[in-house]
């Protein structure tokens, strides 16, 4: 059993990124751009399994699980987005401005803490999910055993009776072979809505 | 309809027509947010000559820039020629603002500079350039916020403000320096909810964070929430129809977002805050607390979210959040800030998601004919001395109250009924060295 399933968690003991850390992670996101080799084929039937692996654990709350997936030095990123004019000089994605998710691990492991106190009334009765993923590609990194990968999403929300929520969005990852099995070591979600037009974000990506 | 009918602010009730009602919406765009003194941009958003941000104001979007010499202008986001918008970013910088439809061309400051084939215009009788502008508010700011009326009787910003004042410093002159918005632009997101619900909760209802908070500030605070408020040293003081509920706690909102690198820099600071506001207000500055300058325009001391509800219809309001800081913060902290808040008050935040459920099922219940003819209560008043007679505005005592709320309603009722500003009451302002 997961160390969050503990009953007094001291988040301060879990893996966090340094500030460096984090504005070194975001970097190396930006500069994704599928600039390296594309991996051999089985190595993308492999990650697209661990991408459905993934969207069937978030679909079934299954929160603990994907925690496991995650890699300790995780950075997990879904910047804003601005309407700006095209003359704009401003870099798109600015790690130092403000977010939507900016997290290591144990910050993650705090949002699963709330979801797990029993007491969040907006989600009993429980949210139905469906998660899909789509257009994904891989590429090989400077580093064996990490990947760069790019993927397009659906996410879809249901609770009560009228009240849904579908967002659509690509993701950028870092994967890791840990063992027989990838981690996430850097993720950054990009939606296209500059107005988010949803009440909130109450869902992994 | 006489808004005083649906609203009894002594025992505390309030039809629930004023959530659903179109006409009542409709009115509101009028008589509340067309002649209220709204925020529009942090000074610090719009610093070099050139910049710009668009907002709303009611619905009325608007484009507030920095001007040559240093004046900000605000003005309508709406071509007079044919009405189209002139401006589709959320901020930049730039000389001009060009309409797409036929070219006319506005400067920094809105006033209308050319358009193609300007002779036509020039042997047109009667035609004038300085009466084709983009129609300009009244602007004025308190401590880096600025904000904008188009209405040319309302009183200054500082009698619209008037006690509250005081109060504002303990957010916005805690330091030295001044203050900014942190960068990134606004968090922006949609609720299905009327405006006034989310404004009346930051005005007044620490209530509310005792049952619907406790899952979200589990991780942080402790088990079943630990969210601790009593009305044992803690208040609720209102003027004009702002509201602002808070303990003497100086950081107990700040300790919600789980950093204690955070608290520990706060700590570090209270000394100095208290040398420069007195200890009543040093111990507001991150305390449990919530806020409402009347009528949309709301912010959290200790997260420092501030936030505008923009109204976009009875049943959608959209929420527009920021995070303030003072501009000598060092960068790791405002760094802390950046994430804290991000984390508990925003649309994925800890705390802000149980919020807007709450909201919108309290808009969309009226659906119900029945449902919507009772009315909603109050009407909390408990009794409590507030024990000193040196704080400005209508100060009661105990955070946990609908005081405030009450105080919210009778200024909308208020402004509502008003034909015009005359009409309006306001409260005198105590002189500034009253307290402290």
């Amino acid at each position: 059993m997961s160390a969050i399933l503990d009953q007094k968690p001291d988040y301060a003991t879990y893996p966090r990124l340094t500030r460096d850390g984090a504005r070194e992670a975001a970097a190396q996101l930006i500069a994704m751009r599928g600039k390296g080799a594309p991996v051999k084929p089985s190595r993308l039937s492999e990650i697209e399994a661990f991408y459905r692996l993934e969207a069937r654990l978030l679909d079934e709350e299954r929160y603990e699980e994907w925690y496991g997936l995650l890699a300790d030095d995780l950075f997990y990123w879904l910047p804003l987005r601005e309407n700006r004019y095209r003359r704009d000089e401003r870099p798109e994605f600015d790690p130092e401005a403000m977010a939507l998710f900016d997290e290591c691990k144990a910050d993650i492991a705090v949002r699963l803490g709330r979801l797990r106190s029993n007491l969040v009334w907006t989600e009993d009765p429980r949210t139905r999910h469906v998660y899909l993923v789509s257009n994904v590609e891989a590429f090989e990194t400077a580093v064996a055993g990490e990947f760069e990968a790019h993927s397009a999403f659906i996410q879809y929300r249901n609770r009560s009776e009228h009240d849904q929520a579908m967002l659509c969005g690509r993701r950028r990852d870092l994967l890791r072979m840990a063992g027989d099995r990838f981690e996430v070591v850097r993720r950054m979600i990009v939606l296209p809505q500059s107005i988010l037009l949803t009440k909130n974000l109450s869902a992994f990506f | 309809m006489r808004a005083r009918d649906l609203v009894d602010w002594e025992f505390g009730t309030v039809e629930r027509r004023i959530f659903w009602d179109e006409a009542i919406y409709e009115r509101e765009l009028e008589r509340i947010f067309a002649r209220s003194w709204l925020f529009v941009a942090h000074e610090s958003q719009i610093e070099a000559p050139g910049s710009f941000v668009t907002t709303y104001m009611g619905q009325d979007s608007v484009i507030a820039t920095r001007g040559d010499a240093g004046a900000v202008h605000v003005f309508l986001n709406s071509c007079p020629h044919r009405g189209n918008r002139v401006c589709f970013a959320d901020s930049g910088r730039g000389r001009q603002f060009t309409c797409n439809y036929h070219g006319w061309t506005f400067g920094i400051d809105g006033a209308l500079k050319k358009m193609p084939k300007m002779g036509l215009y020039k042997s047109t009788p009667g035609f004038r350039m300085a009466d084709w502008g983009l129609k300009p508010a009244r602007v004025e700011s308190y401590k880096g916020l600025v904000f904008a009326t188009f209405e040319t009787e309302a009183p200054s910003l500082g009698d619209w403000l008037g006690d509250f004042r005081w109060y504002l410093d303990a957010v916005l002159d805690a330091e030295d320096g001044g203050t900014e918005f942190l960068p990134g632009g606004a968090t922006r997101s949609v609720m299905n909810c009327n405006w006034k619900f989310p404004a009346d909760n930051f005005a007044g209802d620490i209530y509310h964070a005792l049952w619907t908070h406790l899952g979200g500030s589990e991780p942080t605070l402790g088990r079943h929430g630990g969210v601790k408020v009593e009305n044992e040293d803690s208040f609720q003081v209102s003027a004009n129809g702002h509201g602002w509920e808070f303990n003497q706690s100086f950081l107990g909102n700040a300790a919600a977002m789980g950093d204690r690198d955070l608290l520990r820099y706060m700590r570090s600071r209270e000394a100095a805050i208290t040398a420069r506001l007195g200890e009543f207000r040093a111990k507001m500055w991150g305390s449990v607390a919530s806020a409402t300058i009347f009528p949309n325009f709301s912010f959290l001391p200790g997260y420092f979210t501030f936030r505008t509800f923009q109204p976009k219809g009875p049943t959608v309001t959209e929420i527009h959040a920021w995070t303030l800081v003072p501009k000598n913060m060092p960068e790791d902290i405002k760094d802390r800030f950046r994430r804290g808040s991000m984390r508990t008050f925003s649309p994925s935040g800890l705390l802000e998601m149980d919020d807007g459920e709450n909201w919108e099922q309290s808009t969309t219940a009226n659906a119900g004919w029945v449902t919507r003819n009772q009315r909603l209560c109050y009407a909390m008043a408990p009794p409590g001395e507030v024990g000193r007679d040196d704080l400005p505005g209508d100060v009661t005592a105990g955070q946990l109250s609908d005081a405030n709320q009450r105080l919210f309603y009778k200024r909308w009722a208020e402004m509502m009924d008003a034909e015009s500003w005359a009409d309006i009451p306001l409260a005198g302002a105590a002189p500034a060295e009253a307290a402290e």
